[in-house]
């Protein structure tokens, strides 16, 4: 493991390793934020707090 | 300067690894206290199912006055979802992931979806309820955003319970298996007692304001537990990785056709599709038949909950002992239903005869019935799978499992508003709609008996050809 060139340091995870925790974390922001966004959307509707 | 900078790095780099959601390496050995914590998913999946199936009805008619129409509608929804179980089996089966992961990054996906629609659910309801100001709104944007809320639920705990059994099966030897589905299950029906306990409690006094803290809660309770339970569950493998890139692309038909070409599975799966309707119809209609027919309080009915549910543990352990000493499913599958057999004639029977006591042995024997027939069945799948489509069998076995279960509380509760609405039903007795609902039951265990018993056969018969050939090989 120690001698892989696209080791990434120091998580010891090579690039694309890297590159694939990264992506679900992306995806996770974006799910969430989509969620948050209708929730409020929802919540506006119901008790409007702006106006 | 240099040399703090390395120091730092060297320091970061050892502890590391252990705030990452990998194992360190596929052991031999599973630990029980990992599998108890993987086997937390089945408690989130009890959750929702309680929360979709029980309490959100109640609440929406009750509380929220939605038309029985919409809410039937919308409790159907997430059952569209279960036939999809075998893809989404299956696409973990062949996921390419860089870090040899095959489940984790489905459990965390479903884990997502319901979240999120946990998280929206309690404004879609409101939404929907017309509450406050959103009784101007137009009103497919509360229709559209609940069933939105019920499908991210539902898509969600079909998938994680999926994928998790898959995560479970491919952890420990076969020997153990019978052990891990036994916990499983019983981690299910926990899940579901337990909830159900809470949110009655909870939701006892109904606001608003409490309707979305409950249902907030149990968004954030399930992300906890379900990252909890996923965590360094499986091993980041570069080799499985490099495998995964180079397998041939399999397509899902393919992959189906092989799983169903398998001797025994398409009956197996009928097998299960039968017993489960049978048993999920009796769920939903012994506390109504307990109450209405034999006069039974609320308390008393509530306890006959916990009867069923005891019997379904006895089941549930029984089994696990048996098939852990090489004991066959497919035969305590049929034992399972036999049981049952004779526990619902002896509730039909109570009706009769007007007394409680053959009321409660049958609750208890339909409870034992369905512990030993859920647990051999799933069983006898994992067994029957091919090793590198354990997700697949899982999946199949899921939505047959789901839909069957779902189509027959479904039903169930159809009969019972039926028996609500016209309690006259032309002169006849109060028990007997019910009566109608158990025979049918009693016929559909039947039918599985004689679907199952040609596997049993076939399955002894190879066990003597095999007996017999084992001797000449040996020498």
């Amino acid at each position: 493991m120690s001698d892989d060139p696209e080791k990434v340091w120091p998580t010891g995870l090579n690039l694309k390793e890297a590159e694939e925790v990264h992506s679900y974390l992306i995806d996770g922001t974006r799910v969430f934020g989509l969620i948050a966004l209708l929730a409020h959307i929802l919540v506006a509707f119901t008790t409007p707090w702006l106006g | 300067m240099l040399n703090y900078r390395d120091f730092a790095l060297r320091k970061l780099a050892s502890i590391a690894p252990r705030y990452l959601p990998f194992a360190d390496v596929a052991t031999e050995d599973v630990p029980l206290s990992r599998l108890l914590r993987l086997s937390l998913f089945q408690i989130t999946v009890g959750m929702a199912l309680v929360l979709l199936m029980g309490i959100l009805n109640r609440v929406m008619i009750v509380e929220l006055n939605v038309s029985a129409a919409l809410v039937a509608g919308m409790i159907a929804l997430p059952l569209l979802f279960a036939p999809l179980r075998a893809l989404i089996g299956f696409k973990s089966d062949t996921h390419v992931s860089a870090l040899g992961w095959r489940r984790v990054p489905y459990i965390w996906k479903g884990t997502m979806y319901q979240f999120g629609g946990f998280a929206v659910m309690p404004f879609a309801l409101l939404m929907l309820s017309g509450y406050a100001e959103a009784a101007d709104a137009p009103r497919w944007i509360g229709v559209s955003s609940a069933a939105l809320s019920f499908l991210l639920v539902g898509a969600g705990l079909h998938m994680v319970q999926t994928v998790g059994l898959a995560l479970a099966t491919d952890l420990v030897k076969e020997e153990d298996q019978p052990k891990v589905v036994g916990l499983m299950y019983v981690m299910l029906l926990v899940g579901m007692v337990v909830s159900a306990l809470i949110y009655g409690a909870l939701l006892s006094n109904y606001t608003p304001g409490r309707l979305i803290q409950v249902i907030q809660g149990t968004a954030v309770v399930t992300v906890a537990l379900n990252l909890f339970a996923m965590w360094k569950q499986e091993a980041r493998d570069r080799d499985v990785a490099r495998q995964m890139e180079l397998a041939p692309k399999t397509r899902f038909q393919d992959a189906w056709r092989n799983l169903a070409a398998r001797p025994g599975m398409v009956r197996l799966l009928a097998v299960i599709g039968l017993g489960t309707f049978g048993f999920g119809m009796a769920d939903v209609l012994l506390e109504p038949y307990g109450g209405q027919v034999l006069g039974l309080s609320v308390g008393q009915t509530t306890k006959l909950t916990a009867l069923l549910a005891g019997g379904t543990l006895i089941g549930f352990g029984i089994a696990s002992r048996t098939l852990t000493r090489g004991g066959i499913p497919v035969r305590l599958a049929i034992f399972g239903a036999l049981i049952a057999l004779p526990g619902f004639a002896s509730i039909i029977l109570s009706s009769l005869i007007d007394t409680a006591i053959p009321f409660l042995l049958g609750t208890f024997a339909a409870g034992l019935g369905a512990g030993l027939f859920g647990h051999a069945t799933l069983t006898a799948t994992i067994r029957n799978a091919p090793n590198n489509q354990i997700g697949l069998s899982l999946g199949a076995w899921g939505a047959v499992q789901a839909t069957c279960a779902g189509v027959g509380i479904a039903l169930a509760g159809i009969v019972r508003d039926i028996v609500v609405v016209m309690p006259a039903f032309a002169g006849l007795p109060a028990s007997t709609p019910y009566n109608m609902v158990f025979i049918i039951e009693m016929a559909f265990l039947a039918m599985a008996i004689l679907v199952a018993i040609p596997l049993l056969l076939r399955g002894t018969r190879l066990k003597a050809v095999n007996a017999r050939s084992k001797p000449m090989e040996a020498p």
